[in-house]
């Protein structure tokens, strides 16, 4: 085998075109990274909103929470009558069943005047303990009553009217946003919170509730409400069970992964193209050097790895400077509308994202490096000895 | 411009090399173009919108709540509405596949009326706005194309939102000056139905869509509307069509500077690929300009000479990729019409792809040809290469 060594001092002699090659590969393995992390970041906010033990109960026939309808008294009952099925009860022995109404608002973002999505749930006190992960991070919660409500730190940073102390209109009243609150990067955090009763007066729809979200003892009582709710004509609801709730929703995700890695698929060949042109010259420059070394008795198969390796090398160095690149975004917020929904995601741009990352890199030297390796593995060796 | 085959030889003396940079230009100019030509289509189409005065009313709380049917006869006695129609997403499954394509419940007395520019034959019209056929329903000529559907198809849609299939058959077929790909029912047909299941959801008209006398009336006709409502059940944001259609887009998100991002990046990227692929020339041909320069030809022209040569092959990757991008883009506009509205995408994005095409050109080979141009003659012959 040829030493390792006399590729990196290849790349080293020729520093120029090394640096521009790292360079090139860099960026556009810096942009693929960038659409990688997006999307797993969308995904993660799917991901981590599922629960297993949580329910969703849904008019009979609803897919979504907008279009289904329960009436009002239905759903306060839903908890009691339940309760012996199975439903949790929390440390104060309250059973946890959540009676909640969402709606969409259009309001326009900071710096912009075209108004766009904007989910609003009203919770009863149950929501928080029924979102893994809720916590205040700044302010207070709301208080019943007074038309007080609380988001989280990127819908406030995003939406107009909703940072702390601002007052977000609906319907024509102003509701205080008194509290910011995280709930592990779930979809919680795209959505304005208010008293579920506050929210019902405002819009005037008393008695309008859109889902019932409850959590089961475990998973036999999951079973067993699933099929108390579904077998009653009477109450005409229909119950999903979280986790397939939100993968009906990140199928629509997949569209956008689809998008994404197909972008980045461009990108790439593009990058792949740069780098073959780099390494034809490495070997064109070269020819003696390769004409010397299988006359030394280094064989076909040594001299293919050595230029593959030597193209791999070149751009994982781009590589790493383009994963690198993308860090200082980490965890930067941002939203897109999903299923007429606006979704509230952190950039990500953890582990498997930069292994991605760095995979791609290899693929790009791998392929780029292989027809040049091959054009210097047939060199003739008497006339590449005689190259001047 | 007697240099002008000297520069064509140098571009094809390293075939290969040339080749494989154009390739990478290509490529990456041709997902440029796309992408721009995805924003640059939504400019224009909301400007093309502005043309026809045409104004939506929306419930303020947006599309999760309702419009009334009492309100739409406000609007319409409103000054300076010509016309106004009911306006309603349906959002059915047509053969079980979901968001097929976009129907809508109207009125068809008046909806040809408010989009006067979409043309239907009378006797179609006339079919549509029978009043004894509550079934009818019409649609635009490209989404009939597509499932091969003529005059007299029955059509069966199943309900998602409501809880309501709804069995139509296609009275007429009208030709819009933009492919909408959209089917329009008849909304009162819909109504009877959620009546008929005692639905909370009847009597929703959804939003509603004017067209006004004149475009100088519109907004003052769009406060007029949205003060009537201010202090009813259901008060209103009325806004023209153009506005209405970018709401789409910006719900995306960041859409514009995440493409913009990408942008520049390629940009920086192809040109450094270019340039790594112009310097490794000049390298190879320092000698050689050495003697151009010895036997005579002032430093300028040698300058112009080799930026001509990185110009013109990022140019003719900058020239595909502009046609590739154009031809994704009419690609897409056929599968995904809401997003990509325009049959072409518009010139100027092309013109500015090729632009940015000799830029990239002009960047990558500044530096290798000034250097080469600045070279000493003597450093030049003696250098062994």
């Amino acid at each position: 085998m040829i030493p390792v060594k006399y590729n990196l001092r290849s790349l080293r002699i020729r520093w120029v075109t090394t640096l521009l090659t790292a360079l090139f590969t860099g960026l556009l393995v810096c942009a693929s990274v960038f659409v990688f992390g997006l999307v797993d970041g969308l995904m993660n906010a799917f991901n981590v909103s599922s629960d297993e033990l949580k329910l969703i109960v849904l008019r009979n026939g609803a897919t979504e929470e907008i279009g289904s309808q329960i009436d009002g008294a239905r759903a306060r009952e839903l908890g009691s009558v339940l309760e012996s099925e199975g439903i949790a009860t929390d440390s104060k022995g309250r059973v946890m069943s959540s009676p909640e109404q969402l709606t969409i608002l259009t309001k326009p973002r900071r710096g912009d005047t075209i108004a766009v999505n904007l989910g609003v749930r009203g919770v009863s006190d149950m929501g928080p303990s029924l979102r893994p992960g809720f916590e205040i991070v700044k302010g207070r919660m709301f208080e019943p009553g007074k038309y007080e409500a609380i988001t989280s730190p990127s819908i406030a940073e995003r939406f107009q009217n909703c940072g702390l102390g601002e007052e977000l209109t609906i319907n024509n009243r102003p509701f205080r946003i008194v509290g910011l609150f995280k709930a592990s990067g779930s979809v919680a955090e795209s959505e304005v919170w208010t008293p579920v009763a506050d929210l019902q007066a405002a819009r005037k729809t008393p008695n309008f509730i859109t889902s019932v979200v409850m959590m089961a003892r475990d998973e036999a009582a999951k079973q067993r409400l699933i099929a108390r709710i579904e077998d009653d004509e009477q109450f005409g609801l229909e119950v999903k069970d979280e986790k397939e709730y939100f993968q009906e929703q990140v199928k629509a995700v997949a569209v956008i992964r689809g998008i994404g890695y197909g972008l980045a698929m461009f990108l790439s060949i593009g990058a792949m193209f740069g780098a073959a042109n780099t390494m034809y010259a490495a070997v064109a420059g070269r020819a003696r050097e390769i004409g010397t070394l299988r006359a030394l008795g280094f064989s076909r198969f040594s001299v293919l790895m050595s230029f593959l390796f030597e193209s791999i090398a070149l751009c994982l160095l781009g590589g790493i400077v383009g994963c690198l690149g993308t860090l200082p975004f980490n965890g930067m917020s941002s939203g897109t509308s999903i299923s007429f929904n606006e979704v509230t995601f952190s950039f990500n741009f953890g582990p498997r994202v930069l292994l991605q990352g760095a995979l791609l890199a290899l693929t790009l030297g791998l392929l780029g490096g292989l027809f040049p390796a091959i054009r210097a593995v047939r060199m003739n060796i008497v006339r590449a000895l005689r190259e001047v | 411009m007697k240099f002008l085959l000297y520069i064509f030889r140098n571009v094809i003396r390293n075939k290969l090399r040339s080749l494989l940079t154009v390739l990478a230009i290509w490529i990456c100019m041709a997902l440029m173009t796309f992408l721009y030509g995805f924003l640059e289509s939504q400019k224009v189409w909301s400007k093309e919108a502005e043309k026809h005065n045409r104004v939506v009313v929306m419930n303020i709380q947006g599309f999760a709540a309702p419009l009334t049917v009492r309100m739409l006869d406000d609007v319409r006695d409103t000054k300076e509405v010509v016309s106004a129609t009911p306006y309603s997403w349906f959002g059915g499954l047509y053969l079980n596949e979901p968001f097929s394509f976009a129907q809508f419940g109207v009125d068809p007395e008046t909806v040809f009326d408010v989009w006067n520019d979409f043309d239907i034959p009378a006797d179609q019209l006339a079919a549509f706005k029978d009043k004894s056929n509550r079934q009818a329903c019409v649609c635009d000529r490209k989404l009939a194309e597509k499932y091969g559907w003529t005059v007299g198809e029955h059509i069966r849609l199943k309900g998602a939102i409501y809880n309501v299939d709804l069995d139509l058959t296609l009275t007429g077929i009208f030709d819009p000056p933009q492919e909408v790909l959209s089917l329009w029912y008849k909304l009162e047909y819909l109504d009877e139905e959620l009546k008929r299941k005692e639905s909370s959801l009847q009597g929703n008209v959804g939003i509603i869509y004017l067209r006004a006398k004149s475009a100088g009336a519109v907004p003052e006709l769009m406060t007029r509307i949205d003060d009537h409502f201010s202090n009813s059940e259901h008060p209103t944001k009325t806004q023209t069509e153009g506005a209405f259609a970018q709401m789409f887009v910006k719900m995306l998100g960041n859409v514009q500077n995440f493409i913009l991002f990408i942008g520049v990046f390629v940009t920086a990227s192809l040109t450094l690929v270019a340039a790594n692929a112009m310097a490794m020339s000049m390298r190879e041909r320092t000698m050689e300009i050495a003697v151009l320069k010895a036997i005579g030809f002032r430093s300028e022209v040698v300058l112009a000479m080799l930026l001509g040569e990185a110009i013109i092959i990022a140019t003719v990757g900058g020239l595909f990729g502009v046609g590739l991008g154009r031809v994704l883009y009419s690609m897409a506009h056929n599968t995904a019409t809401q997003f990509f509205p325009l049959d072409s995408m518009p010139w100027p994005v092309m013109v500015y792809g090729l632009l940015v095409s000799a830029g990239i050109g002009f960047g990558s080979g500044i530096v290798p040809a000034v250097m080469a141009a600045r070279m000493s003659v003597v450093d030049g012959l003696r250098r062994v290469v």
